[in-house]
């Protein structure tokens, strides 16, 4: 009965994968083709990569769009930690009030937070390109900070800090020698979450790009509207081969944390 | 006496309506070992981090080597903690934890190494210092506490609970190794526990705190011997406790029988009560015995006999004997003079000391 459906299970989860797979596999099939469409196959070819690599259009966004990933996500990710410590120290009412503030930014519709930033620009007057996407993008990744940041702050035995100013140290000292390292591994976290977030954001950005600005969640969809050009197919695969690299780097670098992570939970489970 | 290295004076501490301590003031002598005891929730942790500066005291002094310290913060104070939880820092191994301290400091990194060296060959914990802190049990890991703390060669070292994570075993033995080390090193040890064996096992002086006051301060066995009120006498080791009347200095009326005792210094007729510790009390035949009880129950504790009984009167006794007796037989009870302890309702500490030299001298 149990190896029935475990074999059932095992289906189930390879017909779910080629399903969700299967798109992308297409796809990086066709950036291959020597053909313009993607009705039939026309033989091996790097023509679409050699097309790409001279769209200096297309360089540019891409560019663009790495430097708006890694700056927003390296600030947000200041901010938010930055953030995450005052909601910590923060108590009762006021506590609950901030943290709720930052749940509405996380579960309220881009294409409402894109609105309301278009707005808020509009009205202070700010230039619409890369700093109006910069700054949006940010806020709203400094929520997904918090969120990953807080458990792991919460996690840390209180006495922690005490030990630390009584062996000498200076709120500076504990904070930069014994909280943030501690915290590592969910600020590492919040940010890769902050840049994968940032990387592939399309509704906010839409409301916020000028016309000189794009990134490549934007560019691609204005393409895509004019008929499918394999270009996109190329590019889509060099971005899901550099998202394959992130995820299993992510995966090395939280495997490495996690071995040291484990011992705050141990401590605490210790000390009850 | 040694120099007082540590002076409490009236120190209150509130949090919002909540009293928690009430005018504690005592003096802690430089090298000796202190152990604060009292049930949970009577303020002993609140003490220790009023001493440690984590937490303010909302009124009266403290005074550190003759200085007054309430306005001089945690990191300043040469006072270091072992923590219950141990606190120790987790993204750290042993070597890195205990060199934490002198590394703020700005010690050289050769001395860091020789006394991180030092400190956990102290704790016999030689070999260690590579090895991650979860990869160490909890009697290690308290060693590291230890030896985290000491490397600072602080003055005073507090100790809450520090040992209440361990087993038995490990237990005793980590109290003889804390005994010998304070012994070693030479600083001031104040020990935090609810546990009475401990602190008698362990201490030059107890203080016995309850519901945010001092009940009474004393080496262990005058406080074995001599406690102040019902509240000690209950909370160290085993007693009975029964009310009586002081006839006159020396004589003692306890449930309408005389016997000779050695207290002295209070009013005739007063009302008082009456310690026996168990392991006081001897079995004999009912015509031998101060009083007759018959036997209730009898449990055998490896040591000894633990056995109640009830006397005439219907009043319970709990007896220690390393004897044998049979459950539903009738024994008489005897004991010594000095085996009585009177103790006055409402004395204060200081009475009680005076009291004592007044009728001490006379002899
Ligand atoms: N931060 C705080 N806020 C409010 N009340 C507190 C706080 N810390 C301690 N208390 C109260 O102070 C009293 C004494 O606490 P304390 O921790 O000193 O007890 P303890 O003797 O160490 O007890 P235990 O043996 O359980 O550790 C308790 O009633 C506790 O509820
Ligand atoms: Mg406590």
């Amino acid at each position: 009965m149990k190896k029935h459906s475990l074999k059932w299970s095992t289906i189930y989860l390879a017909f779910v994968f080629i399903i969700l797979y299967a798109p992308i596999i297409y796809l990086v099939i066709y950036s291959f083709s020597a053909g313009k469409t993607m009705e039939s196959f026309h033989g091996f070819s790097f023509q679409h990569y050699m097309d790409l690599f001279a769209d200096t259009r297309m360089i540019t966004i891409v560019i663009n769009t790495l430097l708006v990933a890694l700056l927003a996500s390296l600030l947000a990710t200041i901010i938010g930690t930055l953030g995450a410590l005052a909601i910590k120290d923060s108590h009762g009412k006021w506590r609950n009030s901030l943290m709720s503030l930052n749940n509405v930014l996380m579960v309220s519709p881009d294409v409402i937070i894109g609105a309301s930033f278009l707005i808020f620009f509009t009205v202070l007057g700010v230039r619409l390109g890369f700093i109006s996407v910069l700054l949006s993008h940010i806020a709203f990744s400094i929520p997904i900070v918090v969120l990953m940041v807080l458990p792991k702050l919460n996690e840390l035995s209180p006495t922690l800090v005490d030990a630390a100013y009584d062996l000498g140290a200076s709120r500076w000292q504990t904070l930069t020698r014994v909280i943030l390292p501690a915290i590592g591994p969910g600020i590492m976290a919040g940010y890769f979450m902050a840049f994968t977030y940032s990387l592939d954001d399309f509704a906010v950005t839409f409301f916020v790009t000028g016309n000189g600005f794009s990134t490549l969640s934007v560019e691609i969809y204005s393409r895509a509207r004019q008929g499918v050009n394999l270009e996109i197919n190329a590019l889509s695969t060099l971005m899901f081969i550099v998202s394959l690299l992130l995820v299993i780097s992510y995966y090395f670098i939280s495997q490495h944390a996690g071995r040291r992570h484990h011992l705050v939970t141990v401590k605490e489970g210790d000390a009850q | 006496m040694g120099k007082n290295i540590l002076e409490f004076r009236h120190v209150g501490k509130k949090y919002g309506d909540n009293v928690v301590l009430k005018d504690i003031s005592f003096d802690i002598e430089a090298g000796k070992f202190y152990t604060l005891l009292g049930p949970s929730g009577s303020g002993k942790t609140t003490i220790l981090r009023i001493i440690a500066g984590f937490d303010d005291a909302t009124s009266g002094d403290v005074y550190f080597d003759g200085q007054r310290i309430n306005d001089v913060p945690a990191n300043k104070r040469q006072v270091n903690t072992v923590f219950q939880d141990y606190a120790l820092f987790p993204h750290m191994n042993v070597a890195e934890n205990v060199a934490f301290g002198l590394q703020i400091k700005g010690v050289d990194k050769k001395t860091i190494q020789e006394r991180v060296h030092q400190a956990l060959h102290m704790v016999r914990l030689d070999g260690y210092e590579e090895r991650e802190i979860t990869a160490m049990s909890g009697g290690q890991r308290q060693r590291v506490a230890i030896a985290r703390a000491i490397v600072n060669r602080p003055k005073v070292l507090l100790l809450d609970e520090a040992l209440s994570a361990l087993d038995h075993k490990l237990r005793v033995d980590m109290q003889t190794e804390l005994r010998q080390l304070q012994r070693q090193l030479g600083i001031t040890f104040i020990f935090v526990t609810h546990d009475q064996e401990e602190a008698l096992a362990m201490s030059d002086q107890i203080m016995i705190i309850n519901d945010g006051k001092i009940q009474q301060t004393g080496t262990p066995v005058d406080i074995y011997d001599e406690p102040l009120n019902h509240f000690v006498a209950d909370f160290i080791g085993e007693s009975n406790i029964v009310p009586a009347v002081m006839k006159e200095d020396y004589l003692v009326n306890i449930n309408g029988q005389d016997f000779e005792c050695v207290d002295a210094g209070m009013k005739t007729n007063e009302r008082v009560e009456v310690v026996l510790r168990p392991e006081d009390l001897d079995i004999t035949t009912p015509d031998k015995g101060k009083l007759v009880a018959t036997v209730d129950t009898q449990l055998f504790r490896g040591v000894d006999y633990q056995i109640t009984a009830h006397d005439l009167r219907n009043h319970e006794w709990k007896i220690n004997s390393i004897h044998k007796t049979t459950v539903g037989q009738q024994v008489g009870l005897t004991f010594d003079p000095e085996d009585i302890h009177v103790m006055r309702y409402n004395e204060s500490e200081a009475d009680f000391d005076a009291r004592l030299d007044s009728y001490e001298e006379e002899e």
